[in-house]
């Protein structure tokens, strides 16, 4: 039976209840009614025996009266009135008791009814001897009756008094008990009322708690505890297939998100193992590159000509090689740190005079160098590549014409570099191209340290963790270049 | 929903309706019960019973005596007229009777011819009469049950001896010696004239013989008891003259009654002495307290029982013994006490 009330929908269960309820308490009504309507039967019964005794005087004086008026006027009106009185007189004492009994009513009946049969009978011998003409008798058998009519009179007065004490008795008996029903019944009705709102509290509550658990799970989940304990179904109704529906939820929900996180971890290794691949790749190539020129090789070797050139005398090539050395220890030692402007602006002077040595003295270099600014630092490797520049974009065709102009300065908290030739100039497209990292180095030349323009200026943003640190001005073809970089001044 | 909740729904329904059904049937049994619920019982004959004064406590009293009998018979006594509005005389309470056609008739009704021939009336109608207490002879009643008037007579004579006696005793204790004693006796207007020379007859028999040596000078009054308060003027006269006797004799309880009071009210305790009639409360309580000397009860109950006895055996056989003659008692200090224990047990019997 539970089990079947379980499989209820929620609408059936619900009115389900309050119909049994309210079943129940039409029935306890109706019980208290049927008990209500019995008493006031019986209430009304009481005084039915007097009703009845109080008819039967009426119908006594009536066959009196058409008795004598038939005497006084012998009319056909009054002997009908005499049949109609007498016959109904006659019907109400057969309803009275016959029996002779303990009980004082029923002997008074029973008397009454006697009376009544000796009364009717002198009555009727009254008129019989009336039509007879037989005065005389009908006078007698009159006196008689008069009497009895009187007797029976009497008696039914006293028996209606002595009811009418008696039912006044039953009367206020009935009533007590009436008043006691009502207590009764109130109380019933008031029990009743506190048992069915019990049953509804309960049954309503273990109706609702399904759906209370599912609300705090719901709750949970929209905390983000996807790992919240999901309420199990009892039921089949709503409530219950609500359930079973959001933990199946959540369950697909959990599973989803496990299948996503384990292709993301997929895709990260996979993007790990590429850039692992790669970081090989290029370590490979430096290691290919070491292996090339061991610096200390070559620094001992350059050092081991400069010494054969000083024994030999030959102070310019002495000064040369040492000059290559000095470039290419800066060049393997300050890759990673920020370097004095000194230093810096060495390296190019050096690089111009490897360049001059190479190529006969061809480029004219010119430095003007506020010496207040040569301890202030800088990224390395920034100036040399924008010579370079310089040199292989600007004046390498123009013979002994090229002219390379460095200049340092400050302006407020800003340090200033500049880098002018007079070579080929470049085009505002080129410029742009430039400065926006789209340019790109061909092919890393043997003329070159490797370090393109790209790599400067993003150092050089990266240092000053600023866009605008460098400014590439040409007037058009012909007119020569300047690249002006700067960066902040912080003291040395 | 869980079965906590199911059993619990269950139980409180369960529990509910058992508390109503308790509590209605409870009420159904414990509810007052009217008159017409206890049952009735009925009787297969059925006799009336008729005096002059039904609510007295005499013929309550041989009321009882007859109902008691009758039970024994499956008949029923009723006393009629006492529970009619009306009074009824005797007379007419006959034609009731008769008109009622009752099975027996028992009255009391003085010595008329009026009574008569009511009485011939019942019995040509098929109804048997006995007389009660005072008799109808010329009538053609089946039986008559009473106390013999002569047997009355002389039981008051012993009763005046022994006052006389009492007296004697008391010469010397401011009474003085006499040979002389009067008496006056009591005799009610309704009773029968034969019935008063028969009672006078009796005391002087019974004081000649047992007191010779006394001159009695025995007077009887006739107290008229027509209509209700003469008795007690009549009776206070006798003490207005200033000739009260020594000894007064009373014949009915109120008589006794209104002589106990009038001695009391002229203050003439142990001087005048009463000799009373019937075994009331109040003239019990005024033999213990010595304003009256002796009483002369009839057995009330006995008077009962022979009246139904007879219409009985009437009935059964078609005749029966024409006497029947009822116990007299007499009452005075020596005994008072166990009459008014049964007095009190006798009256709640009644209530």
């Amino acid at each position: 039976m539970r089990k079947r009330f379980n499989s209820l929908p929620l609408s059936y269960k619900i009115s389900g209840i309050f119909i049994v309820i309210n079943l129940l308490i039409f029935i306890v009504d109706l019980v208290l009614i049927l008990g209500i309507n019995r008493m006031s039967v019986d209430m009304e019964e009481t005084y039915r025996d007097n009703r009845h005794l109080n008819e039967m005087l009426e119908a006594l004086e009536g066959v009196q009266r058409s008795m004598t008026d038939y005497l006084n006027s012998k009319s056909t009106d009054s002997l009908s009135d005499y049949y109609i009185n007498e016959q109904r007189y006659t019907e109400l004492t057969g309803e009275l008791a016959e029996r002779v009994t303990d009980r004082t009513y029923d002997r008074m009946e029973r008397n009454i009814r006697k009376m009544s049969a000796a009364y009717l009978e002198s009555v009727s011998k009254t008129i019989e001897d009336k039509r007879g003409r037989n005065v005389e008798k009908y006078r007698t058998h009159y006196e008689e009756a008069s009497k009895l009519y009187e007797y029976i009179k009497a008696y039914v007065r006293s028996l209606n008094e002595e009811q009418f004490v008696s039912n006044s008795e039953k009367y206020t008996t009935l009533a007590r008990n009436f008043r006691k029903f009502e207590s009764f019944a109130m109380i019933v009705m008031f029990t009743v009322m506190i048992a069915s709102a019990f049953v509804i509290t309960a049954i309503t509550r273990s109706l609702i708690q399904p759906l209370q658990a599912l609300a705090q799970s719901a709750d949970a989940v929209t905390e983000g505890q996807l790992d919240a304990e999901l309420p199990k179904s009892r039921s089949n109704d709503e409530v219950g297939r609500l359930t079973t529906a959001f933990g199946k939820m959540m369950v697909s929900i959990r599973e989803y998100i496990e299948g996503q996180r384990l292709s993301m971890e997929k895709e990260r290794q996979m993007q790990e193992k590429e850039l692992m691949m790669e970081t090989h790749l290029k370590d490979a190539q430096l290691k290919y590159l070491q292996a090339q020129i061991n610096p200390h090789f070559l620094f001992n070797t350059l050092n081991a000509g400069a010494q054969l050139a000083m024994m030999e005398g030959a102070d310019r090539t002495y000064e040369y090689v040492q000059t290559v050395a000095d470039f290419y220890r800066y060049n393997v030692k300050k890759q990673d740190e920020p370097v004095r402007i000194e230093e810096e602006v060495e390296l190019v002077e050096n690089y111009i005079r490897i360049l001059n040595v190479r190529f006969s003295g061809d480029i004219h270099y010119e430095q003007h160098m506020d010496e207040r600014l040569k301890d202030v630092k800088m990224p390395g490797m920034i100036l040399q590549p924008i010579v370079e520049n310089a040199v292989n974009h600007g004046i390498r065709e123009m013979g002994d014409k090229g002219k390379i102009w460095l200049k340092v300065y400050r302006d407020g908290e800003r340090v200033y570099i500049s880098v002018k030739d007079n070579g080929k100039g470049m085009s505002p497209e080129d410029i742009e191209m430039l400065l926006g990292g789209e340019w790109k180095e061909r092919e890393v030349s043997g003329d070159s340290n490797g370090v393109g323009m790209d790599n400067v200026i993003a150092r050089l943003r990266l240092f000053s963790e600023r866009e605008d640190v460098i400014g590439i001005y040409s007037d058009g073809k012909d007119t020569g270049t300047e690249v002006v970089i700067n960066f902040p001044y912080e003291g040395k | 929903m869980r079965s906590k909740t199911f059993i619990f729904s269950i139980l409180t329904i369960l529990c509910a309706a058992a508390i109503f059904v308790v509590a209605f049937a409870y009420f159904r049994v414990h509810q007052e019960k009217t008159a017409e619920d206890t049952p009735e019982r009925s009787y297969s004959r059925y006799y009336a019973m008729i005096t002059d004064d039904p609510k007295s406590f005499f013929w309550q009293y041989v009321y009882q005596g007859a109902s008691a009998a009758a039970e024994e018979k499956d008949t029923c006594v009723e006393l009629f007229g006492s529970n009619l509005s009306f009074d009824y005389s005797p007379e007419e309470l006959m034609e009731i009777a008769i008109a009622s056609d009752v099975d027996g008739i028992m009255v009391c009704g003085g010595d008329s011819e009026e009574m008569d021939s009511l009485i011939d009336r019942a019995v040509d109608s098929g109804i048997p009469v006995v007389t009660m207490y005072s008799d109808n002879a010329a009538s053609r009643r089946c039986s008559f049950v009473g106390v013999s008037a002569y047997n009355i007579g002389r039981e008051y004579g012993r009763q005046i001896v022994r006052v006389r006696e009492e007296m004697e005793r008391q010469v010397g204790r401011g009474r003085a010696a006499s040979n002389e004693c009067s008496v006056t006796v009591f005799f009610d207007s309704s009773q029968l004239l034969y019935d008063q020379n028969v009672i006078l007859s009796g005391i002087m028999d019974t004081l000649n013989r047992d007191a010779p040596g006394t001159h009695f000078t025995v007077k009887n009054m006739v107290v008229d008891d027509s209509n209700p308060f003469s008795v007690e003027e009549g009776i206070r006269d006798v003490f207005m003259e200033g000739t009260e006797p020594d000894i007064l004799v009373c014949l009915s309880e109120m008589d006794t009654s209104c002589a106990y009071q009038a001695v009391v009210d002229f203050n003439l305790v142990g001087k005048v002495y009463i000799l009373g009639y019937y075994d009331s409360e109040k003239i019990l309580n005024a033999i213990s307290r010595n304003v009256v000397f002796s009483t002369l009860a009839v057995d009330t109950g006995e008077l009962g029982r022979y009246s139904v006895e007879a219409l009985n055996e009437y009935i059964e056989s078609g005749n029966t013994s024409e006497y029947f003659a009822a116990d007299v008692t007499i009452i005075d200090r020596g005994n008072v006490s166990e009459y008014l224990h049964k007095e009190e047990t006798d009256e709640k019997a009644l209530q």
